[in-house]
């Protein structure tokens, strides 16, 4: 007794099929073409089913919010399954902000067309057209007689129904809608976010689990040569040990009984010599620069700047900054025969099915993927080793296995956003209008499109030419919320800063002189009028960058307001403007553009990754200094989009411009120009 | 025998030396209180030790024999909005959240708070929270709830 609406997997790819998710993660492909979207059972419940997950964007509630609207429900009507192999469609993972522009329009049309099918059925039930019926609050009624009416489940009640979403189903207009674009107080899954009901991977506790602790090198790329666990084994409370190829661990019958045996465990390590430092980070982009990409080119650069009355030439620096999401990396694995089952924090819960399936040589059948709520990821937990590892632990063992990272674990052995090296020169006129932009820009790692992103300028020199080229990584990078977009703005913001100040010309006014794309004026202006922007240097004694940009399709600009004091800088506002398209969840979007914004002050101010010799040397919360309560400005989102342009993401572009706004900031309260980050170490 | 009470339920504890936090989430099954750090920076472990906020990560089960642990499981009355504690019910309604791992502590130390200073200067609610971690960035949102709980208007 149900109605099913079932659809293709399609949305599950990444809609830029050629983009870093494709291009990474392309090899990923699904099981079955056709999956459940929706279902609505004999009493009326409605789930929602989604490939994506959960790991605070919030897109539980959104999802549901979209379902809501479309079935004439109370958005508390509707569950939301995410993240489960077994349940839920294919999808190749959760990154590049498509999970409300692709998964969220597919979970539109499959409600559309569910709502069709019951307005179907009523007007055979009530003996009425369907144009005289409309659904609202879970019934169908007439339009002229309400008592005339069929709640869902009575409609349902005996029916086996399944259908195809609607090719072009008669989804709700921007005019009509109830639900989405509304302001909510509360979040689906809040209340079991304050009173700690909500599970996530650390939590994760099947009777009879073992806690392995896996012995890795003290720095990268180091081997064991020489393994001695026989004192690790005599720990009381240690189960076992293993030693399994390049897999060396201990489990115990309690975390603290495998902590203390990994401690007294004898591994003499071969460490590779010679590795570089932070101090030759700079030169190592530049001279290990491989595979030049252009992404962008027009015109002349040649006749450009001969054009050119102001050349300006500099360039920009980006340190490796480190994911640090709250919830260190866990996974636990349980076979029962020759089934798996893991349970882990992970963005690719396909994809880690695919992976084991593959490294035990067995069918994806026999792996089920379960990924909990997820404590922040922000890009990072796309890779997922550590499931291969309880996994392969688990399989050895004979019991669950569960493998925690610690804080020092989850810094050294996740990915770091890439380093990189940004040369810009432009030529303008006298009355500061661009004739010829060239940009060479470096990015650290092997996965070329993260460096790519952003790279293009937004603005409209006649002659262009953009590269972006891939260099050698000294620690492992990958990706980050934005990718490279967060620093490839960076570096091309404050170019236009500096612009500005040599034209004589205001930050803003130099933008608009150079920009016709309606959309990204729209977005500076509305930030300049929220900020109430009067120049980089404020009569307060304070400083105010603005900057600009576009990631995931949705255009951005936020103005920071600054007071530097010594070596610390202190942002006391923001204001941004970010036009996404449909916003479905006002609330949700604005919380993103806010963390989005608080993460990226991080970066801007304070944060850097150091290694040196393998190691790193700031793996710790006493020595990697991320933002807190008290470095948390005031912020004022806007959403300045239209509501019936299509929902883009709201939860990458709040980090673009960040960084240029406060280094322009920086510059108006002291004059000193910052192109290398984070700032306070240039101070 | 250490004799420890949890929510309110006496307990005898095997071993003195048992790393709090660790008997709490794999002894009890009490998983709301998160490890974040393991060096008591983060803030993610906070419970309650006689009402006052205390970092489990960082202490043994034999330090607080004989004390009263509270942990997030134990704050509300019910599953309900309406049961949640006045300090839950503002982080729920300011949204005053993005993935949830850190919350537990928030509300355990604004709980603290306010149990010290019922109304609490801005600077005292920053300082009570400065050695918390949110890396979803939902600071404005939380400054926002401890401020609406302290109001009553939660």
């Amino acid at each position: 007794m149900s109605l099913k609406i079932v659809g293709d997997v399609q949305v599950g790819f990444p809609q830029l099929r050629t983009g870093y998710g494709a291009q990474t993660y392309g090899n990923t492909q699904p099981q079955t073409e056709r999956a459940t979207w929706i279902a609505l059972d004999a009493d009326g419940g409605i789930t929602a089913y989604a490939g994506k997950v959960e790991y605070g964007q919030n897109i539980r509630t959104g999802l549901a919010i979209e379902v809501a609207d479309e079935l004439r429900v109370p958005i508390e009507a509707v569950t939301v399954v995410l993240g489960d192999t077994d349940r839920v469609p294919w999808d190749m993972g959760t990154f590049g902000s498509q999970s409300t522009a692709r998964v969220g329009w597919q979970l539109r049309k499959a409600a559309a067309t569910a709502r069709e099918v019951l307005l179907t059925l009523a007007a055979d039930r009530l003996d009425l057209p369907v144009a005289e019926l409309e659904a609202s609050a879970g019934r169908v009624a007439s339009k002229s007689d309400g008592s005339r009416a069929l709640t869902y489940a009575d409609l349902l009640r005996g029916q086996e129904i399944e259908r195809e979403i609607a090719a072009d189903p008669p989804v709700t207009p921007a005019s009509e809608f109830t639900v989405m674009g509304r302001a909510h107080k509360q979040r689906i899954d809040g209340i079991d976010r304050v009173t700690g009901r909500a599970k996530y991977s650390q939590d994760v506790l099947p009777e009879g689990v073992l806690y392995a602790v896996i012995i890795r090198p003290p720095a990268y790329g180091g081997r064991a040569k020489r393994v001695d666990l026989s004192a690790a084994e005599r720990v009381p409370g240690v189960a076992r040990v293993v030693e399994d190829g390049d897999l060396i661990a201990v489990l115990g019958e309690d975390d603290e009984a495998a902590a203390l045996g990994a401690r007294v465990a004898q591994v003499e390590w071969e460490i590779p010599a010679g590795q570089p430092s932070r101090f030759d980070l700079p030169a190592l982009l530049v001279s290990s620069g491989q595979e030049p990409f252009v992404m962008q080119e027009r015109g002349d650069l040649a006749e450009g700047f001969r054009g050119a009355s102001l050349v300006l030439e500099a360039t920009y620096f980006i340190p490796f900054i480190a994911p640090v999401p709250m919830e260190p990396r866990a996974a636990v694995a349980q076979w029962e025969g020759g089934h798996l089952t893991v349970w882990a924090g992970t963005q690719r819960p396909f994809g880690l099915r695919q992976e084991l399936a593959s490294i035990f040589g067995i069918e994806e059948s026999q792996v089920r993927v379960i990924a909990p709520e997820i404590g922040g990821g922000f890009g990072a937990k796309s890779p997922y080793g550590l499931a291969h590892d309880a996994a392969r632990l688990a399989k050895i063992a004979g019991r669950p296995v569960r493998v925690a990272f610690t804080r020092y674990e989850e810094m050294m052995w996740s990915n770091f956003r890439p380093a990189a090296i940004v040369e810009i020169k432009s030529g303008s006129t006298s009355d500061g209008r661009l004739v010829a932009w060239e940009s060479v820009a470096y990015h650290s790692g092997d996965r070329v499109m993260i460096g790519r992103r952003g790279s293009e300028t937004p603005y409209d020199p006649p002659h262009v030419k953009s590269t972006v080229y891939r260099s050698d990584s000294p620690i492992p990078s990958g990706s980050y919320r934005s990718l490279g977009a967060a620093v490839n703005h960076f570096a091309r913001e404050v170019h236009m800063d500096e612009l500005a100040a040599a034209a004589g010309l205001d930050p803003v006014e130099v933008r608009l002189r150079n920009l016709s794309e309606p959309r990204f004026r729209r977005v500076l202006e509305a930030t300049a009028e929220a900020f109430g922007w009067s120049g980089p240097r404020m009569a307060n004694g304070h400083g105010a960058g603005i900057a600009l940009g576009i990631d995931v399709g949705s255009y951005v600009a936020t103005a920071a307001e600054v007071s530097v004091q010594e070596k610390e800088v202190r942002v006391h506002r923001v204001a941004a403007a970010l036009d996404c398209g449909l916003v479905v969840n006002p609330e949700g979007a604005a919380n993103q553009m806010e963390g989005s914004i608080v993460m990226g002050l991080g970066g801007a101010l304070f944060e850097a990754s150091d290694f040196q010799d393998g190691r790193l040397l700031n793996s710790t919360f006493a020595r990697y200094r991320v933002p807190r309560i008290v470095d948390a400005p005031r912020i004022d989102v806007r959403f300045v989009g239209d509501d019936t342009t299509p929902s883009t993401g709201a939860g990458e572009p709040g980090i673009v411009p960040i960084a240029a706004a406060v280094s322009g900031a920086v510059y108006g309260a002291t004059g000193q120009r910052h192109r290398e980050l984070p700032i306070q170490r240039y101070l | 025998m250490l004799t420890v009470t949890v929510n309110g339920v006496e307990r005898e504890a095997p071993q003195g030396g048992r790393n709090l936090l660790s008997y709490l989430r794999f002894d009890l099954g009490l998983t709301g209180t998160k490890y974040g750090c393991g060096e008591g920076l983060c803030g993610a472990c906070t419970v309650l030790v006689d009402g006052q906020p205390f970092r489990s990560c960082m202490t043994t089960v034999g330090a607080v024999a004989g004390g009263a642990v509270t942990t997030i499981e134990g704050v509300a009355v019910g599953d309900t909005l309406e049961s949640l504690h006045p300090v839950q019910r503002a982080f729920v309604e300011e949204q005053a959240m993005q993935c949830g791992y850190c919350i537990p502590g928030f509300v355990m130390s604004t709980i603290g708070l306010l149990n010290r200073e019922p109304h609490p200067s801005a600077g005292q609610v920053r300082e009570a929270l400065a050695e918390h971690m949110c890396r979803c960035g939902t600071y404005q949102r939380i400054e926002r709830a401890v401020e609406r709980a302290a109001r009553g208007d939660a």
